[in-house]
């Protein structure tokens, strides 16, 4: 049902932006960025839902119900920031950790604080690509200042668990 | 300065099948299958593979239709109306214009940090670029359409959309207080 409700959200909002790019020429330039994402994304796509599937029946149910589960509460939250911030890797990595997760009987509130902490504050970008570009200094005081996010995007998930 | 055009700096960065993070992910997968394959047989391996593949063919409209909003949004809205925007105004509007800036400007890291430092000579202040990364971080449409709503069900998506909402606009208007 939630992917019916999600591929429904996404033909839509599609279907509008079609009607919006208005000339035959805008629209093959963007079905020309499709080919381009497929290409280069399609292959990453394939083989982190495979991994996902194969974390979900790796990780330890007991385990991840016990430290990421609802019962975990906010120690959930606490430890899966962590553990988003040293996840390595792109987009694909973690979200095929999540979902493994999520199978596995993580708490939404957890993983929220999972990927929330890995889009702000995951080491691999900061140090391969954003100091490069913005400095040391900048990106410490970004980190500082976004480091309570997770917490708080996790805490107010525990609000509607 | 302007922000790079699109000619120069296509909205992917660049289309390298292998790089780093694919490596990476191509690493997990080896060791997840061996691990699979030596608790419960590699029958299983097989079993599961093919179980994400025909879950694969199902999420396909889905990506697709993500594809398309994330090509077509550079032709909706070119890059340079946005560098436009910001750092025009340095109050809390220009936080606004900055989070949405970074919710709609699509691609990956190689893209968007090249973009803030353009904004950076463009004059807009460290704030508004905190709050413009802040945003693309929490909820850029790349990362959101293409990928989380691939892997996680709809609502967990909109609830952390949701809840992430205001945070770069707070981050901004703090860092406007600290960095004085």
């Amino acid at each position: 049902m939630n992917l019916v409700t999600g591929t429904i959200i996404l033909m839509v909002l599609a279907a509008w932006v079609w009607r919006q790019l208005e000339t035959t020429q805008r629209r093959q330039q963007a079905l020309g960025g499709v080919w381009r994402m497929v290409m280069k994304n399609m292959p990453r796509l394939v083989v982190a839902l495979i991994s996902a599937g194969l974390f979900a029946e790796l990780l330890p149910e007991s385990i991840v119900r016990q430290y990421l589960g609802d019962t975990a509460g906010f120690y959930g939250v606490l430890l899966a920031a962590g553990l988003g911030i040293v996840t390595p890797g792109g987009a694909f990595v973690s979200f095929a950790l999540a979902a493994g997760a999520m199978n596995a009987g993580a708490a939404t509130a957890a993983l929220i604080a999972y990927v929330t902490a890995w889009a702000l504050l995951g080491l691999t970008r900061v140090m391969a690509e954003e100091m490069s570009f913005l400095g040391c200094r900048f990106t410490v005081i970004r980190m500082v200042l976004t480091a309570p996010l997770p917490l708080i995007a996790g805490g107010a998930a525990l609000l509607f668990q | 300065m302007s922000a790079p055009s699109d000619r120069d700096n296509p909205p992917l960065g660049r289309t390298r099948i292998f790089d780093t993070s694919f490596v990476i992910m191509l690493g997990l997968t080896g060791v997840a299958s061996v691990g699979v394959a030596w608790s419960e047989g590699p029958m299983r391996v097989v079993e599961i593979t093919l179980n994400y593949l025909g879950f694969l063919v199902v999420l396909t409209p889905k990506i697709l239709c993500g594809f398309f909003i994330v090509a077509a949004v550079p032709l909706l809205m070119p890059r340079e109306t946005l560098a436009k925007w910001i750092g025009q105004d340095s109050g809390a509007r220009g936080l606004l214009v900055a989070s949405v800036a970074g919710a709609l400007v699509p691609g990956g890291p190689m893209m968007i940090f090249p973009l803030a430092v353009s904004f950076r000579a463009a004059g807009a202040t460290s704030a508004t670029i905190i709050a413009f990364i802040t945003a693309w971080s929490l909820y850029g449409i790349n990362r959101t359409v293409v990928w989380e709503m691939s892997f996680m069900p709809v609502d967990f998506v909109a609830l952390r959309v949701a809840i992430c909402l205001p945070l770069p606009i707070l981050v901004g208007l703090i860092a406007q207080r600290v960095l004085r």
